[in-house]
């Protein structure tokens, strides 16, 4: 695939981007990269760069909500656990008609597979409950499927969301809820 | 963007986008916040994990004063994110109409 300079626009003195052109055919995956800092204040440049990435696919809001709240929680485990590495981190997004793959990598990290984290107890009462441990959780309830990689110091988590899965997903989530509900 | 403020009914009133990066100065408020009755939440498009922690923060003050979080409004997404995490059974969740 041919990576082309995105040239001019509000980020370009602060991030370094990528884009590949869909293609005359229309039928190839748009795929754009870009580099962000290693802060949470990135946070609303990914968010305006999500939208710009999947501006011309067929997500609904349900979807990109999912989207940006997984690269979020995936983003924000990698500032929170390395904010010592060094380098800026990498999203890619790859779109085609009727799903999104996303990839966020950090160039100088540890092996730490974060997608092996378990499940948050939800059942626990309020007072035991402690904030953290639930974005992986989330994450696995909003997406349909999440990968590690790690390879050269570089770490790279991905997941996939299809277009118009949620409420597949909601329901298996359903299930699962109760499920453990009856085992408690 | 986000932000907070108060809103009529004794509420706490959130708009745009509650993430990470808006969770210190969205916990500031609440905390040099007089009593409130709930959070107004129907101009309140977006809550990350890091935004539930600070629900849940504020839900163990209340608790410790005999009370529990109260949030009004609740767009679907909010409330598919409140229901996965569990605390739709936690907090008293009054959905947006529509």
């Amino acid at each position: 695939m041919q990576w082309i300079r995105v040239l001019g626009g509000p980020h370009d003195m602060t991030e370094r981007s990528k884009t590949s052109d869909p293609g005359a055919s229309g039928g190839d995956p748009l795929r754009q990269q870009r580099e962000f800092a290693r802060s949470f204040d990135a946070l609303a440049e990914i968010f305006a760069f999500v939208r710009q990435a999947l501006g011309r696919s067929n997500a609904n809001d349900t979807d990109v909500y999912a989207i940006d709240m997984s690269i979020e929680e995936l983003f924000t485990n990698m500032v929170k656990y390395n904010a010592g590495g060094s380098g800026r981190i990498t999203l890619e997004l790859e779109c085609s008609q009727d799903a999104a793959v996303c990839r966020l990598s950090d160039p100088d990290s540890d092996r730490f597979d974060m997608t092996a984290a378990p499940d948050a107890n939800i059942a626990l009462p309020a007072g035991q409950r402690r904030p953290g441990g639930l974005g992986l959780h989330l994450l696995r309830r909003m997406v349909d499927s999440i990968d590690y990689d790690y390879s050269g110091r570089r770490s790279t988590v991905s997941f996939r969301k299809r277009f118009g899965s949620s409420q597949v997903v909601t329901e298996t989530v359903a299930a699962k809820l109760a499920d453990s509900a009856n085992k408690n | 963007m986000f932000e907070i403020g108060y809103g009529g009914d004794e509420t706490i009133a959130f708009s745009g986008r509650l993430d990470a990066a808006q969770c210190a100065r969205a916990q500031a408020f609440i905390d040099a916040a007089s009593a409130f009755a709930a959070f107004d939440f129907s101009q309140l498009e977006y809550i990350s994990s890091a935004g539930l922690g600070v629900l849940l923060k504020t839900h163990k003050r209340l608790l410790a004063a005999g009370g529990r979080l109260r949030l009004v409004g609740v767009n679907r997404h909010i409330y598919d994110i409140l229901r996965f995490s569990g605390f739709d059974q936690v907090f008293l969740v009054e959905r947006a109409a529509g």
